[in-house]
């Protein structure tokens, strides 16, 4: 009995340290992030790194809004961010939609290989997207980077949704055409509500990946279509690196796709479709 | 005509033919039951008269309208399905009014109507629950709710009740019957439980492979089945099958491995007809009789037949002897005797006017 309770014990005392060993490794980068952000030139540059106690400073934060273009930045990636995400989501939707319930040829095909799509590294497509841009003279413009993240992301997008909308069982579909709805009524006031949960996660990954991605944006803005991850590397300047600055960045950058996350995940309610079918 | 009609309709899926070809009319206000094993067509045939499977060649009729290319919106149909589909994210009264708000009646007929289905159901309590909520029963009544409330002239429930446990499914097999009596609509269902389509039906329509095999009352179904199929489908346990063969120069009796029964007169007539083929002897379970019970009387139709049984099954009102006759397996239900005296081999009676001969080859009833 004895041994049992002690092994027991043993057993869940190596499951903590193990997890507690996994959150400091995935939280101690963010510490430092935040702790640095706070810091002044002298602290940060310091020899003997100064973990927790130090006098804090908003030095940099006062530094990242007054100079440069943080309200420019800022307005950009929402934009770019929603307005990719918002489009990712709706011809995704649809597109997930249709390979999930519409017969045609080569519809397994496709609903396997879009994941294919995904395995291609944003930047190979940097060159080709940047002789792209050049040879059309659209760079300087927000709508380019839109459609290149709406384009990086659908792949993903839709092989997400496809998983959720094959889980919503036809007979339900059926029902709602037997009580006289149309294709469209169909869907948008019997398909679009029981996704919710699908669009919110993939409303997630969208956003997430449009608001930190980094080498395209690099590339593709001018002066005043930089997104904050390019604004934030505009801190690495030949005098030196700023680490406090680009620490204030990036703390800040962290803040609008939190808020989203916790936004999105509201609409993930487990077991939307339960009690659809079945008794 | 009114009602709903199949004219020789014939449905493929790719290069299989489900429905080879099939006509059926079925009255106006008749409760309908097809009924058949899992994968003879049966709710293949109720899809294509709702409209959700279109038909490869052939016309559906609907209320003396040609429906067949008329998307199910215009056919004035509703529709209860196995699974209930019942959509999540709405209440019961959501549910039971999404086809009276597409179609954009106003909005007090609505709640007049949904009040009305609900109370019908005893649902009323529960218009404002969800479905997960609910249990399979409830779910069960707001699938029906969700139909009545649209008045319709055809009604398809496909397999409704094999979701729900054993006593509930006999209370609801008694509110359908009740509620087709109070809508006075025409109803189409579709079970491959043959009790449900004995309780239910007005007439019953037996599938088999595709083809309707015999459509009639269930008393017609029960007492003159058509074929082998519809005779060991219909009745419960199912009917013993034995092979033999025909005696004397008149038919009059059927002599198989382990039993010989005399023919009834008007069997026997139609036995001679095609005399010196080979037969097969369906004797019902519920035919054979406990000798002590019927000794002595003379004037009955009863004959000696011998059962050595394996084991009893004592269900209470009757029990059930799994045994032999000859190297047949057969099933006989025989009422209960006293516990005292143990079932066993030996003499049984069987009831010789309910004896039914079928074509050996054919499987067609003689």
């Amino acid at each position: 009995m004895a041994d049992y309770s002690e092994r027991r014990f043993a057993r869940i005392l190596g499951h903590y340290l193990a997890l507690i060993a996994l959150a400091v490794l995935a939280l101690a980068p963010i510490w430092i992030m935040v702790a640095t952000s706070f810091k002044n030139d002298v602290i940060v540059q310091s020899k003997e790194p100064l973990w927790f106690f130090f006098v804090p400073t908003l030095d940099n934060y006062a530094y990242i809004m007054t100079r440069g273009k943080f309200d420019t930045y800022l307005w950009n990636s929402v934009i770019v961010g929603t307005a990719s995400t918002f489009l990712t989501l709706a011809l995704g939707g649809f597109c997930a939609y249709a390979l999930a319930r519409a017969e045609f040829r080569g519809r397994r095909f496709i609903a396997n290989s879009t994941l294919l799509i995904r395995m291609v590294p944003p930047a190979v497509l940097a060159v080709p997207a940047f002789a792209l841009v050049v040879v059309f003279n659209i760079d300087n413009d927000l709508a380019v980077l839109i459609f290149f993240y709406t384009a990086l992301n659908l792949p993903f997008a839709i092989w997400l949704l496809f998983g959720f909308y094959k889980q919503i069982p036809v007979e339900l579909e059926e029902a709602a055409i037997i009580d006289g709805a149309t294709p469209l009524q169909v869907f948008f006031r019997i398909m679009l509500p029981l996704m919710k949960s699908g669009y919110a996660v993939a409303g997630i990954f969208t956003f997430r990946i449009a608001w930190n991605e980094f080498i395209l944006a690099l590339l593709l803005t001018g002066r005043n279509t930089r997104t904050l991850p390019v604004g934030a590397a505009g801190f690495i300047t030949d005098t030196g690196v700023e680490w406090g600055r680009i620490m204030a960045m990036g703390t800040l950058i962290v803040i609008p796709p939190l808020l989203f996350t916790f936004f999105a995940a509201r609409q993930i309610i487990a077991g939307m479709v339960a009690g659809a079918v079945k008794g | 005509m009114r009602g709903v009609a199949l004219e020789k309709v014939i449905k493929r899926f790719g290069p299989t033919v489900v429905i080879p070809e099939m006509s059926l009319s079925i009255e106006e206000s008749e409760f309908v039951v097809i009924v058949g094993p899992s994968g003879c067509g049966k709710s293949t045939t109720l899809r294509m008269i709702a409209g959700l499977e279109d038909v490869s060649k052939g016309k559906i009729r609907i209320g003396g309208k040609d429906v067949t290319w008329l998307p199910p919106k215009q056919r004035d149909i509703a529709m209860v399905f196995q699974s209930y589909a019942l959509y999540p994210h709405m209440d019961v009264a959501g549910n039971m009014s999404f086809a009276l708000r597409l179609a954009g009646k106003p909005k007090a007929e609505i709640e007049e109507r949904v009040r009305r289905a609900a109370e019908m159901l005893e649902l009323t309590d529960y218009l404002a629950r969800k479905p997960k909520d609910l249990s399979g029963g409830q779910r069960q009544r707001v699938a029906m709710g969700r139909s009545i409330v649209r008045d319709a002239y055809c009604f398809l429930f496909d397999e409704p009740l094999s979701n729900l446990d054993a006593k509930l499914r006999s209370s609801m097999r008694t509110e359908l019957a009740i509620l087709h009596k109070k809508l006075d609509r025409t109803m189409i269902y579709v079970t491959h439980d043959q009790i449900e389509a004995m309780t239910m039906a007005d007439r019953i329509v037996i599938m088999d492979k595709g083809i309707i095999q015999q459509v009639g009352t269930p008393r017609d179904v029960y007492n003159s089945p058509r074929n082998t199929f519809v005779a060991g489908f219909i009745g419960s346990p199912s009917m013993n099958f034995l092979d033999g063969e025909l005696r004397g120069e008149d038919a009059v009796a059927v002599k198989g491995d382990g039993f010989e029964l005399p023919l009834a007169p008007e069997l026997a007539k139609r036995a001679k007809k095609t005399r010196g083929k080979k037969v097969v002897a369906g004797l019902r379970p519920e035919h054979f009789a406990v000798e002590a019970s019927r000794a002595g009387s003379s004037e009955s139709t009863y004959a000696k037949i011998r059962l050595d049984v394996s084991v009893a099954e004592y269900i209470g009102s009757s029990q059930f002897l799994a045994a032999k006759i000859g190297d047949a397996h057969v099933t006989a239900a025989v009422e209960a005797g006293p516990a005292s005296e143990p079932m066993s081999s030996g003499n049984y009676l069987f009831d010789t006017s309910r004896v039914y001969l079928f074509d050996r080859e054919s499987g067609n009833a003689i």
